[in-house]
């Protein structure tokens, strides 16, 4: 759950036509109109990347009047399907999956199976990735791909490139080559599957 | 009991408040007082920074530090990134690491005739943080026009094949032939990378893409994080352009000095005994509090501000060894821990409460630009002034922030509410003054009462402990013969 309470402005004066902002744009709400920026406003989510890496200071982050929120509900769905989605994906479906957001699995995975089949559609659906835009994009590749969803890359952008490793992936070899390290590769496994099995809520 | 120390200056940045709202520190109370590390411990390294003589020792030890370093690899026709991280410009105000930056780009030039020399500083989550320090540290000036550059994590990246699989990079960090790590020994977020390879974070954090943070704090666990960093920096493709490392040297009453070598798990070796040894007595110290008001008081998010080398997410996690990767799987608090709160409360019973010790967080002045909601929502907080509430309502990092937290007028109204709601007189501040930490004369009383036997219990019992569980010989590294 979001409230989105800001919309990022473009002034068209100062703007250079350079793309960053449309290339970070975690929800593709920057498009390129005459060379200029022009966010479309039902799709920002104020991360506020954007304004952060304009170069020429042309974007500001402008307070909305009518705030929205962006929530999922998991109600609606048979709640097994939902827990089934998360436990494959590795995450119990109360985990935390955002830390700006506090986005808990189970509504990622209500939002893919209600058809958001891309990051982007599950940040304007739940707001994921609409915080610092950095640390949950994993959560969401995969849990599209534990629903059988692999997805492509905005073309030309750099939102997100592709999944990466987790603990489970580790090959046996790596571990006992850093088995001194104090890396705790097993331990930490058992830690994380004790989550995932969790009945609590 | 001695005067306060001066904390660090509010800094002007665009994620805090403006310097004019800070009108008060907490130190300037009556009844603050500040206690020197050394008169705590009486094994804390001298310093060289801070001094009489300014940075210029700074200068003259990076100088020092680089004469053991090869550089013969580098051609003057070549290119050379240095590459640096935001946090160093938070440390004893900045200037020394600043001042190692500079030192290192000159030593370069004069050793190999190398010219094409550029500075890539990356950052947390506060994307044009490090384009604040170039400017504030003349950075831009020393290197050249379009020379140095600050850089986020969702900029251009590049894949990087590692013995595990694709990991994702920074393209600018390694567009040139030849990179160079600037970093601190620094211990900072030890509830992060449990002082394993230290050294080599950076590689995973700020020189890398969002791919793999999230890897770093979704991917793996709450023990094996900071192995992606080690996973990037040994690959072929970055083994083929690290040049050496240059790191300032922390400890947690200032700059002891500059290590530099080719090697960076040599280097990471020694940090990882003296981040132990040093750090981990004052954090050791800091889990004797038994209560206390903490204080929030320095130019950067609420999580980092700091104590006596402490970060306030530390003390958060006081009350757990977070040294200890036996005991302690799950520090109180860090993002992994966070991550496991259901919505009644923690999902596995290994989960420590965070800090009981700490009674009331009174936030005079810190910075958003850092997921912290999480500390408003479980530790009563008080922010100071109405424009500083705003800038956390602002941040879209901090949406929940302040519906957790309550505003005072200022911080006499704030530090009179927090004495009676939290019914204890220990204030420990949290405002980065160098060589010791400001507190209230009850807390200082308690801290040198138990600093005897927590130096001893460190020395003898938990430093062998930590070595060990890092494969590090006890013994052998520290000639202890009763261990």
């Amino acid at each position: 759950m979001k409230l989105v309470a800001f919309l990022a402005r473009i002034d068209r004066n100062i703007c250079n036509g350079c793309r960053t902002c449309s290339r970070v744009c975690t929800t593709l709400a920057i498009s390129m109109i005459d060379k200029k920026a022009h966010v479309d406003p039902d799709r920002c989510v104020a991360c506020g990347n954007c304004e952060q890496r304009c170069e020429s200071r042309a974007i500001r982050l402008e307070k909305l009047e009518r705030p929205r929120i962006l929530s999922v509900s998991i109600y609606d769905l048979p709640r097994e399907q939902v827990d089934a989605l998360c436990i494959r994906a590795g995450f119990h479906p109360s985990q935390i999956v955002c830390y700006c957001t506090a986005t808990r699995a189970e509504e990622v995975a209500a939002a893919i199976i209600k058809g958001a089949h891309s990051p982007e559609e599950i940040t304007l659906r739940t707001g994921l990735r609409s915080g610092c835009s950095v640390e949950c994009i994993q959560p969401a590749l995969r849990l599209l791909e534990a629903y059988g969803i692999t997805p492509t890359p905005p073309k030309g952008g750099w939102q997100w490139y592709g999944r990466t490793p987790t603990l489970k992936d580790i090959p046996e070899k790596v571990k006992t080559k850093y088995r001194n390290h104090g890396f705790c590769f097993d331990e930490d496994l058992r830690l994380l599957e004790s989550v995932i099995s969790s009945e609590r809520r | 009991m001695r005067k306060p120390m001066i904390p660090a200056p509010a800094r002007q940045s665009q994620y805090g408040v403006a310097p004019q709202f800070v009108t008060k520190r907490v130190a300037e109370l009556p009844e603050m007082t500040s206690v020197m590390l050394s008169d705590l411990f009486r094994d804390t390294p001298s310093l060289i920074y801070p001094s009489d003589q300014g940075v210029a020792v700074v200068r003259d030890a990076t100088r020092k530090a680089l004469e053991r370093v090869d550089m013969s690899m580098i051609k003057p026709e070549q290119s050379v990134n240095i590459c640096a991280s935001h946090h160093g410009f938070t440390m004893a105000g900045g200037h020394p690491y600043a001042e190692m930056l500079k030192t290192v780009r000159d030593v370069i030039t004069e050793r190999t005739g190398c010219k094409n020399i550029r500075l890539r500083a990356g950052v947390g989550l506060r994307f044009r943080e490090t384009e604040e320090y170039i400017k504030a540290f003349g950075l831009d000036t020393h290197f050249g026009p379009h020379m140095a550059k600050g850089l986020a994590p969702i900029d251009e990246g590049i894949p990087i094949q590692t013995e595990i699989g694709t990991l994702y990079g920074l393209k600018a960090i390694y567009d040139a032939d030849w990179i160079v790590h600037a970093h601190n020994s620094d211990v900072r977020e030890v509830h992060f990378h449990r002082q394993v390879d230290r050294a080599v974070k950076p590689f995973g954090m700020s020189y890398a893409r969002i791919e793999t943070r999230s890897t770093y704090h979704q991917n793996l666990g709450p023990r094996g994080a900071n192995f992606i960093a080690r996973c990037i920096f040994t690959s072929d493709f970055v083994q083929s352009k690290f040049a050496f490392a240059s790191f300032l040297d922390m400890s947690p009453a200032g700059v002891v000095g500059v290590d530099a070598d080719n090697d960076l798990f040599a280097l990471n070796d020694r940090m990882t005994v003296k981040g132990c040894q040093y750090y981990g007595k004052i954090m050791t110290l800091f889990g004797e509090i038994d209560e206390c008001i903490a204080v929030l008081d320095f130019p950067c998010p609420v999580p980092y501000v700091f104590a006596a080398g402490v970060i306030y997410a530390n003390f958060v996690g006081a009350n757990t060894d977070l040294f200890d990767l036996d005991g302690t799987a799950l520090p109180a608090y860090t993002w992994y821990t966070e991550a496991f709160y259901g919505k009644d409360g923690p999902l596995i019973d290994q989960i420590a409460p965070l800090n009981p010790a700490i009674r009331m967080c009174v936030h005079n002045y810190a910075w958003g630009g850092y997921p912290s909601a999480f500390f408003a929502e479980h530790i009563p907080t008080i922010v100071v002034g109405h424009e500083q509430a705003a800038v956390m309502s602002c941040d879209s990092q901090n949406v929940e922030y302040m519906r957790h937290a309550l505003i005072a007028e200022d911080t006499d109204v704030a530090m009179r509410f927090a004495y009676r709601a939290a019914r204890t007189d220990k204030v420990l501040i949290f405002d980065g003054a160098v060589g010791g930490v400001n507190v209230s004369r009850s807390l200082a009383e308690l801290l040198v009462a138990r600093a005897p036997a927590v130096s001893f219990k460190v020395d003898e019992v938990l430093l062998p402990k930590w070595l060990r569980q890092r494969g590090i010989d006890p013994v052998a590294t520290l000639g202890m013969a009763a261990v």
